[in-house]
C-alpha cells in the first residue's frame, strides 16, 4: 500500500520539481540575458552610427567574444550592422523570441531599442540556450535518480518493517486467534529482532502457558471427579452386595442353627428307634432312608455355614497351593465325564498362602462343577491357573477387600453359555441358581464365596452370556513369605 | 458308673441324649439351662458336662468358667448349632457360635462339637475324654 503511493506519486512530484527548478533557471537565464542587452546597449547609445561604424562593429564583437551571445546585430534604418565574428548568412536568422525555446532553434533572440544620438535603432542579440537546456537535462536525472534511490530507499524500509513488525504482528494476530478458537498446543516464537515484538510475543506465550496449563489442571481435575465418582459408585454397588450377602449370611446362619437343633435329635431318635425294632422289621429301611435324608440335610446345612463363616480360622496352614490344586485337578479329572476339556496353568513358583487346603479343593470342585454344568450343551473348555499376581492400587481401591500388594491367583474359565449381568449380581447368594429345579442346590458359589472371604481373600467373577465365565480369587500371600520373597529378591535387584 | 450331666434348653436334645448315653451304660442327670445345670452339678457331681454353647440365662461360656471354678477334674463338652444366633434380622452384631466355641475352649471345655452329630461320634468323644 505504501509502496503504491509512492509509485503514485513519483511523476507528480517529478515535475513539480522539474518545473520549478526549469523556471528559475529560464527566469534566469533571460535576467542574465535582459541585463547583458542592457549592457551592451548603453555601450552603444553613446556612438555615431552615421560616421562611425567600427566602434559599433567592435562592440557587437565583443559581445560575442563576452561570452554570453552568439549572435549580436545593430539594425538602424534599412542599414544592418552586425559582428565580424557571425557568419553574413547568419544575420537573417534572427526571429524575436517572446519565452525560453521558442521556436526550436536553440537560441533565445530579444532586441532592444539603441539610442544613436537623435535617431534610434535596434540592437538584437541571440543567446545559445544549449547550456541551460543541458542544465535542464541535468536537473532532470538528478531528480530522477534521487527518486530512484529514494524508491529503492522506501522499499529497503518497507522490506524491513515487514519482516520485522508487520509480519511477526500478523503472525502473532494469527496465532493468537487460533488460541482464542482453541488450538493452544502450538507455542508462540518470534523470529523478529524487535524487543517490542519479541516482549509482545513472551506476553502471548506466557498468557498461552498459563491457559493450556489451567486447561490441563481443569481436564485433570474433571477427570479425577469422573474417576472419584465411578470409585464411589463401584464401591457402593460393591458395598451393598457384601451387605446383601452379609446379611444373607447371617440368615442362612441363623437358619441353619436352628436346623442343626432340629436335625440332632432327628438323627439320634432314628438311630436309637433303629436300635429298637427287631431285625427283620419293614420299618428299618424306611428309618434308613431316614437317615439317610437326615445325613443329607446336615450336608446341606454344613454347606450353608460355609458361606455364613465370615471369621478367619486359626487352624490355617501355611500351604503352597500348587500342590494343593494339582491333587483337586485330579480329582476333577476323574469327576468329570473323559469329553470335557479341562485345561490347567498351574504356576510351581508361587509364594505361600494361610489356607485350609480341604476347602481350597471344595471351592476348586464347586468352581469347575458349575463350569461343566455350563459347558455341558456346548463344546468349549475349563482353563484352571494358577499363578502369583501383584494387585494394583487402583485395583484395591475397586474391592476394599483386596490391598495393595502381593496375591496368588487361582482362576476357572469356561467358555461356557455365561451368565447375565443380575445372575453375576446374585451368583453368590444361596440357593440362587441358573440350573433346572431339581439340578444343582444353588449353593456351589455361596460355599466358595463363604470360603474365600474366611481367607481374607477376594473373589471376582465376570461372565457374558454366550461367551463363557471367568472366576478368580485372589488369596494374600502369607506375611512370612512375602518378607521371604523380599529377602531373596533385594541382592538380585 | 460315670456320671455325665446334659445342660440343654431344648427339651428333645436333653430327652434324645440322656437314651443315647444311658443306653451306653452312663448315669445321666439333665437340666434345661445354666443355673440349674450348675445347681445339679453342685448336688449330684459329674465326670462329664454336656453343654449347648447358646442358652438363654447363663449361656453355655459362663457355665463353663462356672464349673471350671470348682470342678477341676470335670470333663466338659461344649456342643453348638452352628451357624449363628440373629437369624430373622440382619444384624451386623450377629455373634457365629463359632466365636462362642472359642471362648468355651478358652474358659476350659475340653472339646467342641457342632450339631448335628450322630452316635458314634459322641460316645467316641466321650470314651476319648474319660479315658485320658
Amino acid at each position: 500500500m505504501l509502496l503504491l503511493i509512492h509509485a503514485a506519486l513519483m511523476p507528480v512530484l517529478f515535475f513539480t520539481v522539474a518545473t520549478a527548478v526549469e523556471r528559475n533557471l529560464t527566469n534566469a537565464f533571460l535576467d542574465d540575458a535582459r541585463h547583458y542587452a542592457r549592457v551592451i546597449a548603453d555601450g552603444l547609445e553613446t556612438m555615431y552610427f552615421e560616421t562611425r561604424r567600427e566602434p559599433v562593429m567592435e562592440r557587437l564583437d565583443s559581445a560575442i567574444l563576452g561570452g554570453r551571445s552568439v549572435y549580436a546585430v545593430v539594425v538602424y534604418r534599412d542599414t544592418v550592422v552586425a559582428s565580424s565574428l557571425m557568419d553574413s548568412n547568419e544575420i537573417d536568422r534572427f526571429q524575436e523570441d517572446f519565452e525560453f525555446g521558442e521556436h526550436g532553434d536553440d537560441i533565445y533572440y530579444l532586441s532592444l531599442p539603441v539610442g544613436f544620438e537623435s535617431r534610434t535603432g535596434i540592437l538584437r542579440l541571440g543567446f545559445d540556450e544549449i547550456p541551460t537546456t543541458e542544465h535542464f537535462e541535468i536537473v532532470r536525472s538528478t531528480i530522477v535518480y534521487s527518486l530512484v534511490a529514494y524508491m529503492l530507499l522506501v522499499l529497503l524500509a518497507s522490506g524491513y518493517l515487514s519482516s520485522t513488525v508487520v509480519r511477526p504482528l500478523k503472525w502473532l494476530q494469527h496465532a493468537s486467534r487460533a488460541v482464542s478458537s482453541g488450538e493452544v498446543d502450538k507455542e508462540l516464537r518470534t523470529k523478529s529482532s524487535l524487543i517490542e515484538i519479541q516482549d509482545l510475543t513472551a506476553d502471548l506465550e506466557k498468557m498461552r502457558s498459563n491457559l493450556v496449563g489451567i486447561n490441563a489442571q481443569l481436564q485433570r481435575e474433571i477427570a479425577d471427579r469422573e474417576l472419584a465418582e465411578s470409585e464411589r459408585r463401584n464401591l457402593e454397588r460393591y458395598l451393598r452386595h457384601a451387605q446383601r450377602l452379609d446379611s444373607l449370611g447371617t440368615l442362612a446362619g441363623g437358619v441353619a442353627h436352628e436346623f442343626n437343633n432340629v436335625l440332632q435329635p432327628l438323627l439320634l431318635y432314628t438311630d436309637l428307634a433303629l436300635e429298637d425294632l427287631p431285625d427283620g422289621s419293614p420299618a428299618v429301611q424306611k428309618l434308613n432312608r431316614v437317615l439317610e435324608l437326615a445325613n443329607r440335610a446336615t450336608g446341606l446345612s454344613q454347606q450353608i455355614l460355609t458361606f455364613g463363616r465370615q471369621e478367619k480360622d486359626a487352624e490355617f496352614e501355611l500351604l503352597n497351593l500348587t500342590p494343593v490344586v494339582e491333587e483337586a485337578l485330579t480329582m476333577i479329572r476323574a469327576l468329570l465325564p473323559a469329553t470335557i476339556d479341562l485345561r490347567a496353568d498351574i504356576r510351581q513358583d508361587i509364594g505361600n498362602v494361610r489356607c485350609d487346603s480341604a476347602q481350597i479343593k471344595q471351592l476348586l470342585v464347586n468352581l469347575c462343577n458349575n463350569s461343566f454344568r455350563a459347558l455341558s450343551s456346548t463344546q468349549g473348555h475349563i482353563l484352571v491357573s494358577l499363578k502369583e499376581v501383584i494387585v494394583p492400587r487402583k485395583m484395591a481401591n475397586e474391592h476394599p477387600n483386596l490391598r495393595a500388594g502381593e496375591y496368588v491367583v487361582l482362576q476357572v474359565v469356561d467358555t461356557g453359555v455365561g451368565m447375565d449381568k443380575k445372575s453375576v449380581e446374585r451368583a453368590f447368594e444361596p440357593f440362587f441358581t441358573t440350573q433346572a429345579i431339581g439340578q444343582g442346590t444353588g449353593l456351589g458359589l455361596s460355599v466358595v464365596h463363604g470360603i474365600v472371604v474366611s481367607h481374607d481373600g477376594e473373589i471376582i467373577l465376570e461372565s457374558e452370556p454366550g461367551k463363557g465365565t471367568q472366576v478368580r480369587i485372589y488369596l494374600p500371600l502369607a506375611d512370612e513369605d512375602i518378607q521371604e520373597h523380599n529377602g531373596k529378591r533385594d541382592p538380585d535387584d | 458308673m460315670i456320671k455325665i450331666l446334659v445342660i440343654d434348653d431344648e427339651e428333645d436334645i436333653r430327652v434324645v441324649l440322656r437314651q443315647v448315653l444311658e443306653r451306653a451304660g452312663y448315669d445321666v442327670s439333665v437340666a434345661p439351662d445354666g443355673k440349674k445345670g450348675l445347681e445339679v452339678l453342685a448336688e449330684q457331681g459329674a465326670d462329664l458336662v454336656i453343654t449347648d454353647v447358646i442358652m438363654p440365662g447363663i449361656d453355655g461360656v459362663a457355665t463353663v468358667q462356672k464349673i471350671r471354678e470348682k470342678f477341676l477334674n470335670t470333663r466338659i463338652i461344649v456342643i453348638s448349632g452352628g451357624g449363628n444366633v440373629a437369624p430373622l434380622e440382619y444384624e451386623p452384631g450377629a455373634i457365629a457360635t463359632n466365636a462362642y466355641l472359642a471362648s468355651a475352649e478358652n474358659a476350659g471345655a475340653d472339646r467342641t462339637m457342632t450339631k448335628p452329630f450322630n452316635r458314634q461320634e459322641l460316645l467316641d468323644a466321650i470314651k476319648e475324654l474319660m479315658t485320658e
